[in-house]
């Protein structure tokens, strides 16, 4: 409502409010809307300008007790209260306040705005380097993809300057001496709140104390800030849930995420879907789903994405010597089995697990899906064998449906593909390195030593060839879903839907969750050095723009490359290299839903038995409590994707018969 | 020497036990120990001793040393 909308009391509205126990030095100053009720209002001081809407609705909020719109018991300072609010109780003071509309306030504190603030916005964090050099300004808009081109690209110090640029602009954008409590907000049972900007529709039950922040939310995405939870200079994005005494200091917390059990956090960001229960995580950036819920686990100075840390879990990021500035990477689909260690800096591949102390430094970058092991206190890897486990394709198969993200302006940008370019790319990597370090390799070493870890040299051919079937998998995949989705007449239709423009090629990048092309990656770096991009709202266009552009890019990703993989002659492959190249995927794919049925059998096989039967009847205990192997979901679900693959293979025959 | 005994050096070998715990009907991970990251040794071991290639599902399936004899011939065999 504007200003010019609010009406002066009249006499006899600053008569009744008088008689209800309100007070105020200059009634002069209070202004309401038209056909204000003053009854609605009782023992309520007012200072300073304080502006009312129309109290005339009421709530029925969760406990089903009807609240009428109207302030009671309250202490009202600079305030602007929107229409059909419910405050009451409020033991210390409302002060410098945007109330808007149907918000209700019970049995607080105070919550005020102490001088200028940006609410958190622009808050610097020393993320994934405790000793400094890759701060972060946080905002509430800040997405995944924002915070690591900022963080991971230092080397660019004109583009983080920009970005920095951008971020800061934001911050003053929405800086103010008065915090706004969007529209349908619900605060109530809270201790203090000072310095904090709250979005649309958010609860805030039971908090003790929050100072310098955001709490983005919005109608379609209720964030929830709970019992105990204690923040400063914090960002929370929309849909977030923050409980149970969790502690948040100079950190950002994602979309949908979730956070409780006494967790903290410390200079740190936590992406979209992200769940942290428990543990303790300092200076870490935490990419989409990065979850951790044991309490004695930490995460520290590491970058994570996808990511599930077992019970334990420890890293260090400190020697005693110059302070704590090591980091690590664990690329996306990184597990860490429990009371694993990490001592960094190391950078471990995407979708390995990590199992065992590991006082190494290395670095399994190109050798996605492995197994890193500890063999008598040495670091040792398992190339490409986690593709073939159970663990990994239910992963692959659950977080796309674990999305917790309601809002449709979502922030992160997020491709979701276990196998991808940015995957294949690496195995292509790892298999010619594999292949090299065992033609070079001693018959009589057990091990040969590649980038600081080993690998036996038994096992050198066997994982490359596990890399040549996941390939042989992905480029069928690809192949398939192309020949069923595209209505091409005949091979050269099909064959002239590569892409001309380089956006696709090589490298492949992991942008926190947005796998794309680092060409496509620096056209946009160039417009944001060049100025053309100077503020949040055009760079998430841009972020949607080339997630958008995925299928296209990996298509064109996966032509380039397909020769090379199948040793066809690139400037004339011919409809009996695709037939190839489908024969080939139906054997792979075939292959690894043998090998993870397999992975799956041994949850029901022998030792896994221990402990069923506690007083005799053992097989039957089992059987009660976990089924049997046959008519278990997961391998129904194998069984399924068998024949899918033979219905598939069919289908794109048929199709490749008529060109 | 023969594909068992072949085996069975492997065996030995690779899962350093005594040569006289692998017998015909062994099973490699109930009898003799191999654990799944062992079994994947085994399979890539025999590879090397009869330099072969086995599909990786069907090798990891076989559980006892005849079996395994029996499937490493019939490899053999097909040339």
């Amino acid at each position: 409502m504007s200003k010019e909308q609010y009406l002066p009391l009249t006499h006899e509205a600053i008569r009744i409010l008088k008689k209800n126990g309100c007070w105020s030095r200059h009634w002069s100053k209070i202004v309401v809307s038209k056909g204000f009720d003053p009854t609605r209002i009782a023992g309520t001081i007012f200072r300073g300008e304080v502006r009312i809407g129309r109290l005339d609705g009421h709530f029925i909020p969760k406990d089903g007790i009807r609240r009428y719109a109207g302030i009671f018991d309250a202490n009202l300072h600079n305030v602007t209260i929107g229409d059909n609010c419910h405050i009451s109780n409020i033991n210390g003071w409302l002060s410098n306040l945007n109330i808007e509309n149907n918000v209700l306030i019970e049995n607080v504190g105070s919550i005020v705005c102490q001088g200028e603030t940006s609410f958190g916005n622009g808050h610097s964090i020393e993320v994934l380097n405790e000793g400094g050099g890759r701060e972060l300004k946080i905002t509430e808009v800040t997405s995944a993809q924002t915070a690591y081109l900022t963080t991971l690209y230092r080397h660019d110090t004109a583009l983080v300057k920009a970005l920095n640029t951008i971020a800061e602009n934001y911050a003053t954008s929405v800086r103010s001496d008065r915090a706004t409590i969007g529209e349908g907000t619900i605060i109530f049972h809270c201790q203090n709140i000072i310095n904090v900007k709250v979005g649309k529709g958010a609860v805030l039950r039971g908090v003790q104390n929050l100072k310098e922040g955001s709490i983005a939310s919005a109608l379609d995405a209720s964030t929830f800030v709970g019992d105990g939870v204690i923040a400063k200079d914090f960002i929370i994005q929309k849909g977030a849930h923050i409980s149970d005494g969790a502690i948040l200091h100079g950190s950002l917390i994602g979309e949908g995420s979730k956070i409780g059990k006494q967790f903290s956090a410390e200079n740190t960001v936590l992406f979209s879907n992200s769940e942290g229960f428990h543990s303790e995580v300092c200076s870490i950036f935490g990419g989409p789903y990065t979850v951790t819920h044991h309490r004695s686990t930490l995460l520290i100075a590491g970058m994570f994405s996808f990511f599930n840390a077992g019970s334990g879990t420890n890293q260090s990021n400190h020697m005693y010597k110059l302070g704590p500035l090591h980091q690590g990477i664990l690329e996306r689909g990184c597990k860490t089995g429990s009371s694993s260690y990490l001592m960094w800096p190391s950078r471990v591949g995407a979708f390995s697990a990590i199992v065992g102390k590991h006082y190494a430094n290395f670095d399994t970058s190109d050798f996605p899906f492995s197994y890193v092991n500890e063999d008598g206190g040495k670091s040792t890897l398992v190339p490409g064998m986690n593709f073939f486990t159970v663990g990994t394709m239910r992963d692959g198969l659950k977080w796309p449906t674990r999305d917790q993200r309601t809002n449709i302006d979502k922030l992160d940008q997020i491709i979701f593909n276990v196998l991808s370019p940015y995957t294949g790319q690496k195995m292509i990597k790892g298999q010619a390195t594999l292949l090299e370090l065992y033609a070079s390799a001693e018959r009589s070493q057990e091990y040969v030593s590649h980038q600081g870890i080993l690998i036996k040299r038994l096992l050198l051919k066997t994982c490359s060839r596990y890399y040549r079937m996941a390939l042989e998998k992905y480029f069928g995949d690809v192949l398939v879903a192309r020949l069923a989705n595209e209505a091409y007449t005949n091979f050269e239709s099909f064959w002239a839907s590569k892409p001309e423009s380089t956006d696709g090629h090589e490298p492949w990048v992991d942008i926190s969750g947005l796998l794309c092309s680092k060409p496509r990656v620096d056209t946009l770096l160039e417009a944001i050095k060049a100025g053309q991009i100077l503020d949040m709202t055009t760079l998430q266009a841009e972020f949607e723009k080339i997630h958008s552009n995925y299928t296209t890019d990996e298509w064109s990703w996966v032509l380039q490359t397909l020769p090379a993989v199948f040793g066809f002659d690139a400037s004339k492959i011919s409809v009996d290299d695709l037939r190839a190249v489908l024969e080939k995927w139906k054997i792979s794919s075939i292959k690894l839903l043998n090998m993870v049925e397999m992975d799956a059998a041994k949850e029901f096989e022998g030792n896994v038995r221990i402990g069923f039967g506690i007083d005799g009847y053992q097989d039957q205990d089992f059987d009660a409590v976990r089924g049997d192997f046959e008519t278990n979901t997961f391998k129904q679900q194998l069984d399924e994707m068998r024949q899918q693959i033979h219905s598939d293979l069919d289908q794109s025959l048929n199709i490749l018969n008529k060109y | 020497m023969s594909t068992l005994d072949r085996i069975k050096n492997v065996a030995v070998e690779l899962l350093k036990i005594e040569a006289d715990r692998v017998q015909e009907t062994s099973r490699f991970v109930e009898d003799l120990g191999a654990d799944s990251m062992q079994s994947i040794e085994l399979v890539a071991a025999f590879e090397e001793e009869f330099d072969i290639e086995m599909d990786e599902d069907a090798a990891l399936a076989v559980k006892t040393v005849i079996d395994a004899v029996k499937f490493i011939d019939k490899v053999l065999a097909e040339g």
